[in-house]
């Protein structure tokens, strides 16, 4: 929990950072052509909330934990450490796969709060300090347009996409076969799969919770 | 006892155990040999559970585990310790932890566990100062002496080593040998398997079993292996180019 949680912690928040500031210079375009420019604020929090916390969590997550899971495991397929573990009559899916998928699941949606709580603060201070919107203003946008839901929508799809991710990181390093190289092959199909999978599950839940 | 009935095991095309038939004892330290690449360990695997037979039996003790259901045929598996080539430690674990997995893993109090430990290492002729040290800083001999020692630890009453000496200088593979016999004759009901390319096990087996093409060409007792005409014996004992057994990629 700590190498997926606490070790990932400053990664995800750069990334929060990055993507909220970014998300205030770019609305601040857009929305200053039609004077909307007051809606700054609701755009990052619902953006970070919603879709980018627990995105860009997961995606980070995957390229550092989810990699290394596979590989870790992979590396004991292949040097038949998992095969030694069956000999001793250990429940391998108890000792390997078990701990670290509820690991994943249980951390991302801590992970997410940080990202979105980061962001919203950088779309802030890009805001007010860098593009003087009136702080009163962004604040007020805000409180009208976000709602718990917003929030609890976002921890639950972080939730889902750390399951996810999980089993398909630990999956691929359980099954993996064919030495050194296998072991990369399995990495790298597992980065790939668990990323189009967060993909496509984001999209499915997304129209599940918020499309009307 | 192990009988192994009419066994069959192919990866693709390439046929590994090819109605394999063979019958170990109860007590007996049987010494399996073959040229690399025969299937010697996926043999093993078999018996074991690691692999599954694509046809045939493996009874163990009156039971075909083949035919029984998972939980049953864990309970069979139970009383088989196996030694890996490699030693397969848990290279995430120091040499306590790997020794005492199989207690800590049952939620045993580490003090109650570290005795236990310091004893089997002691049986393999390590000392307390190993505990705390990973398995990539200890040499190939003092692995293979660990590995032992966390089979130890559930007692099998059926052992089965996978080339033990392998990667080892001829003192260390002399230690190991008698640490083997030594082991055996520590049970009287134990049943010891060994593949080995060494012809100095035989020093120390009772049985040898020859498996060659799929199939066991010879069985029989070691004190006789060198008056045996067995021709694959024979060729294979003395390292001789010519006889039954061709040498893959050496073909005149």
């Amino acid at each position: 929990m700590s190498y997926i949680g606490i070790e990932s912690l400053s990664i995800v928040i750069l990334v929060g950072v990055a993507v909220g500031a970014v998300l205030a210079l770019q609305s601040y375009v857009g929305l200053e052509r039609f004077g909307s420019t007051q809606f700054i604020g609701p755009i990052v929090f619902l953006s970070m909330t919603r879709e980018f916390g627990p995105v860009f969590t997961a995606i980070m997550v995957i390229g550092r934990a989810g990699s290394a899971m596979t590989a870790e495991i992979g590396s004991m397929r292949i040097t038949e450490q998992i095969d030694a573990l069956q000999t001793l009559s250990i429940n391998v899916h108890q000792y390997l796969i078990v701990p670290r998928i509820v690991a994943s699941t249980l951390i991302l949606p801590f992970l997410a709060i940080f990202c979105a709580l980061f962001g919203i603060l950088a779309g802030y201070i890009t805001s007010v300090y860098l593009l003087d919107i009136n702080p009163e203003t962004y604040m007020e946008a805000v409180r009208t347009h976000a709602e718990v839901k917003d929030i609890v929508n976002g921890l639950v799809k972080a939730l889902i996409f750390g399951f996810l991710f999980s089993v398909i990181s630990t999956y691929k390093g359980f099954i993996t076969k064919g030495g050194a190289k296998g072991v990369g092959i399995a990495t790298t199909q597992s980065v790939v799969y668990a990323n189009v999978t967060i993909v496509i599950a984001d999209y499915i839940l997304t129209s599940l919770m918020f499309a009307k | 006892m192990i009988e192994l009935i009419n066994l069959k095991k192919s990866f693709g095309t390439k046929v590994i155990t090819n109605g394999l038939d063979l019958t170990i004892g109860d007590g007996e330290f049987l010494a399996i040999i073959g040229r690399s690449g025969e299937g010697k360990s996926v043999l093993l695997k078999q018996i074991i559970g690691l692999l599954k037979p694509d046809s045939g039996s493996v009874i163990i003790d009156g039971q075909d585990i083949t035919k029984l259901a998972p939980k049953d045929a864990a309970k069979i598996f139970k009383k088989c310790g196996y030694v890996f080539q490699f030693a397969a430690l848990l290279d995430s674990l120091n040499v306590f932890e790997n020794v005492g997995i199989t207690m800590l893993e049952d939620g045993e109090n580490p003090e109650k566990v570290r005795p236990i430990v310091i004893e089997k290492l002691r049986n393999v002729g390590l000392g307390e100062e190993v505990l705390a040290k990973f398995p990539d800083e200890l040499s190939g001999g003092m692995k293979k002496r660990v590995g032992l020692a966390r089979t130890l630890m559930l007692s099998p009453e059926i052992l089965i080593y996978d080339e033990p000496t392998t990667g080892l200088d001829p003192i260390t593979v002399r230690l190991i040998h008698e640490l083997i016999q030594q082991t055996h004759e520590a049970s009287k009901k134990r049943t010891s398997i060994v593949i080995s390319h060494d012809i100095e096990i035989f020093k120390f087996a009772t049985h040898v079993a020859m498996l060659h093409e799929g199939k066991i060409v010879y069985t029989g007792l070691t004190k006789d292996i060198w008056e045996c005409n067995n021709p694959y014996i024979y060729q294979f004992i003395r390292g001789l180019p010519e006889g039954p057994i061709k040498q893959i990629g050496f073909e005149k």
